[in-house]
């Protein structure tokens, strides 16, 4: 008996218990003794690890899904169906991480329902958390049939799988608009603080630097969460879907480098990165995980070949982009906003447990629904349409 | 027609005997020590830059930047001239203390229901024709509340008839103007004044092209999806066709030979 519950004892459950433990403390913290209790937050830094971590990485990290859902239902790019579904997952629970951080997030959280009712349209942040509300509910929707096609009463999963199937494109269609739309938006909640954010990081056009750094943002995290499946959820999937992925966000993350760069130049800003600030630190450790280091690595065939070497490719993009939402929302303010930011333990210890309650749900929803093909290999057809016909001529 | 009303603030005269904070602190309730910065607890503050004193609060923009960020609406600029806070809207997400280009708007961080604390122009007085209580305790009129198309012509009156003053009325034309000017006889750079990052347009131009281009994007954005989801259907049933075409003309070559 005990050496049994002694085998079920590994390093990622004691992990995931410690996370768990600290996280819920760090909950309750917040909730039952405030801000001042829970946060390092002030008014010269009324925004910090929540917004930067919880919303601005997590939405950007989501951006697979409808990146790869307008590549195979749009463009056709049938070849990248088999991981649809997994990007789906991954954008849907990332999603539902953000709505839980936002609850986190705002002083009086019981009024979380109030954008839906008052509405400000010049507010940018209005329209965040209106595409936020509807591109969820997308996300839900796509998601739905992996959950529906497990039902067993036969007459009601035909009905609704079929009438799903027929407004499908349609909402499909929606959600690339939606999430493209407050993917930007996103960094144009930062275009009114000129003045604040560092020239390293403030353009007219953030909202467009946002967007393009989001899509190979989340496609390197689609590739490392298919990765890890493939390597302990016994899933089996044509790899070179994956080595393509590589390709694409080597060359996403080429043209944000040029926008990147052209911006730069255009804010006439190139000379704050050779100061000797940390903000110029900040810019180029951004620089070197988000853009040099991967930029480099996927070039290799080498490296888009190998799972692991891509996998550790990706992770470099992860690492990069969170770097860059860090910067943004906290680095590059804090000189201009005269704080002085650490977060404190329990803002960690509080997105984590959020982060790791969606990593565990995408664990138990790839076992159980069918997400990514496992072992014994399924033929190849069965995620095509028309039995496979149309791809192959 | 109710006119725009507005503070007048004049830094040659004040002598720093912090009335005015002590006033603001009285008529709301909180403990009279002064404190160093603006907090939930003080809407107003006097610094000291060198031998001058200057007032700290919201300026009471014309168009203001916390205005156009409020998701939810809470903050909206009235007709008189204040910035009012709706404290049964706000939701609490802190964006404009993130937009506010003077930084004024405060957190009450301790509270277990937070709001946004800052200078409200003291919108109920001024709605029943009262002055603000910081004008009103000012005992050499170094702030003055009043209609704010006379206060400008108060304001040239003073720079006219004293060399000492710099020629500039800070606020009228500034991020839009506001509802709040100031004179003085030594620059404004000198004294915490920091340029505006949109000179005198508003801060929410900043975000309104930005927000206007989207309806274009997002219809040229559904359009071209559309033609291309088109395009890539015929394609697929055109291949489809073909497909079955290549083996129907197989079958009958198969059953001829």
């Amino acid at each position: 008996m005990i050496a049994r519950i002694k085998s079920e004892i590994t390093l990622w459950r004691v992990i995931v218990a410690v996370i768990f433990i600290t996280g819920i403390y760090a909950t309750y913290i917040r909730f039952f003794e405030g801000f001042r209790a829970s946060t390092n937050l002030s008014d010269q830094m009324p925004w910090g690890l929540w917004v930067g971590l919880g919303t601005l990485c997590g939405v950007g990290l989501s951006a697979a899904g409808f990146g790869i859902s307008a590549a195979v239902y749009l463009l056709g790019m049938e070849r990248y169906r088999p991981i649809l579904r997994a990007a789906i997952l991954i954008s849907f629970l990332g999603y539902l991480t953000v709505c839980v951080g936002y609850l986190y997030e705002i002083g009086l959280p019981w009024r979380f329902w109030h954008p839906i009712v008052m509405w400000n349209h010049r507010s940018v942040l209005f329209d965040v958390c209106v595409c936020i509300i509807t591109y969820t509910a997308v996300l839900t929707f796509e998601f739905a049939p992996a959950v529906i096609e497990k039902l067993r009463w036969k007459p009601f999963r035909e009905t609704v799988l079929h009438y799903h199937h027929k407004i499908l494109i349609g909402v499909v269609l929606a959600g690339v608009l939606l999430s493209s739309m407050h993917q930007s938006y996103l960094g144009g909640l930062y275009l009114i603080a000129s003045g604040k954010l560092h020239p390293l990081w403030y353009s007219p056009y953030m909202h467009a630097m946002f967007y393009l750094s989001a899509i190979p943002a989340g496609l390197a995290l689609t590739v490392m969460a298919i990765y890890l499946c493939m390597r302990s959820l016994n899933v089996r999937i044509d790899f070179s879907i994956l080595s393509d992925c590589g390709r694409m966000i080597q060359l996403l993350l080429v043209v944000f480098a040029f926008f990147k760069v052209l911006d730069l130049i255009a804010n006439q800003a190139f000379g704050y990165a050779f100061q000797r600030t940390s903000e110029a630190g900040y810019f180029w450790l951004e620089v070197l995980l988000f853009l040099v280091i991967p930029i480099a690595l996927l070039s290799f065939e080498r490296v888009r070949s190998n799972p692991e070497r891509l996998y550790w490719a990706c992770a470099f993009v992860l690492a990069g982009f969170m770097v860059d939402r860090l910067n943004v929302s906290i680095n590059a303010l804090q000189t201009a906003m005269g704080a002085h930011y650490v977060p404190k333990w329990s803002e960690l210890a509080s997105s984590l447990l959020v982060i790791t309650a969606g990593v565990i749900a995408f664990r138990y929803a790839v076992m159980h629904l069918d997400i990514l093909p496992k072992a014994p290999p399924k033929p190849a057809e069965r995620w095509l349409s028309n039995g496979g016909l149309a791809a192959q001529a | 027609m109710a006119k725009e009303k507005a503070l007048l603030i004049d830094i040659k005269r004040c002598i720093g005997c912090l009335s005015c904070e002590t006033a603001c602190k009285q008529l709301h309730g909180f403990g009279a020590s002064p404190e160093p910065t603006l907090s939930d607890t003080a809407f107003t503050v006097v610094e000291q830059r060198g031998d001058k004193f200057v007032r700290k609060l919201c300026m009471h923009c014309g168009d203001p930047a916390c205005v156009s960020a409020c998701p939810v609406g809470a903050l909206g600029k009235s007709a008189l001239g204040p910035v009012e806070y709706d404290a049964g809207k706000c939701i609490g997400c802190r964006y404009c203390m993130l937009a506010c280009p003077y930084q004024v708007p405060r957190y009450q961080w301790t509270k277990l229901a937070p709001h946004v604390k800052k200078c409200d122009l003291c919108s109920d007085r001024v709605k029943t024709g009262k002055a603000t209580a910081c004008a009103e305790a000012c005992p050499v009129q170094a702030t003055v509340f009043g209609n704010r198309d006379e206060l400008i012509n108060e304001a040239w009156t003073r720079i006219r008839s004293d060399a000492s003053y710099v020629p500039h009325i800070w606020g009228v034309e500034e991020l839009g103007g506001g509802s709040v000017l100031f004179v003085s006889d030594v620059p404004f750079e000198g004294l915490g004044f920091k340029p505006a990052p949109t000179g005198n347009r508003p801060m929410t131009s900043l975000t309104e092209s930005a927000l206007g281009d989207s309806p274009k994007v997002v219809i040229m954005g559904g359009t071209v999806l559309s033609a291309l989801y088109w395009v890539t259907q015929r394609r697929r049933e055109v291949a489809l066709a073909e497909a079955e075409e290549k083996a129907a003309i197989n079958k009958i070559k198969k059953e001829r030979s």
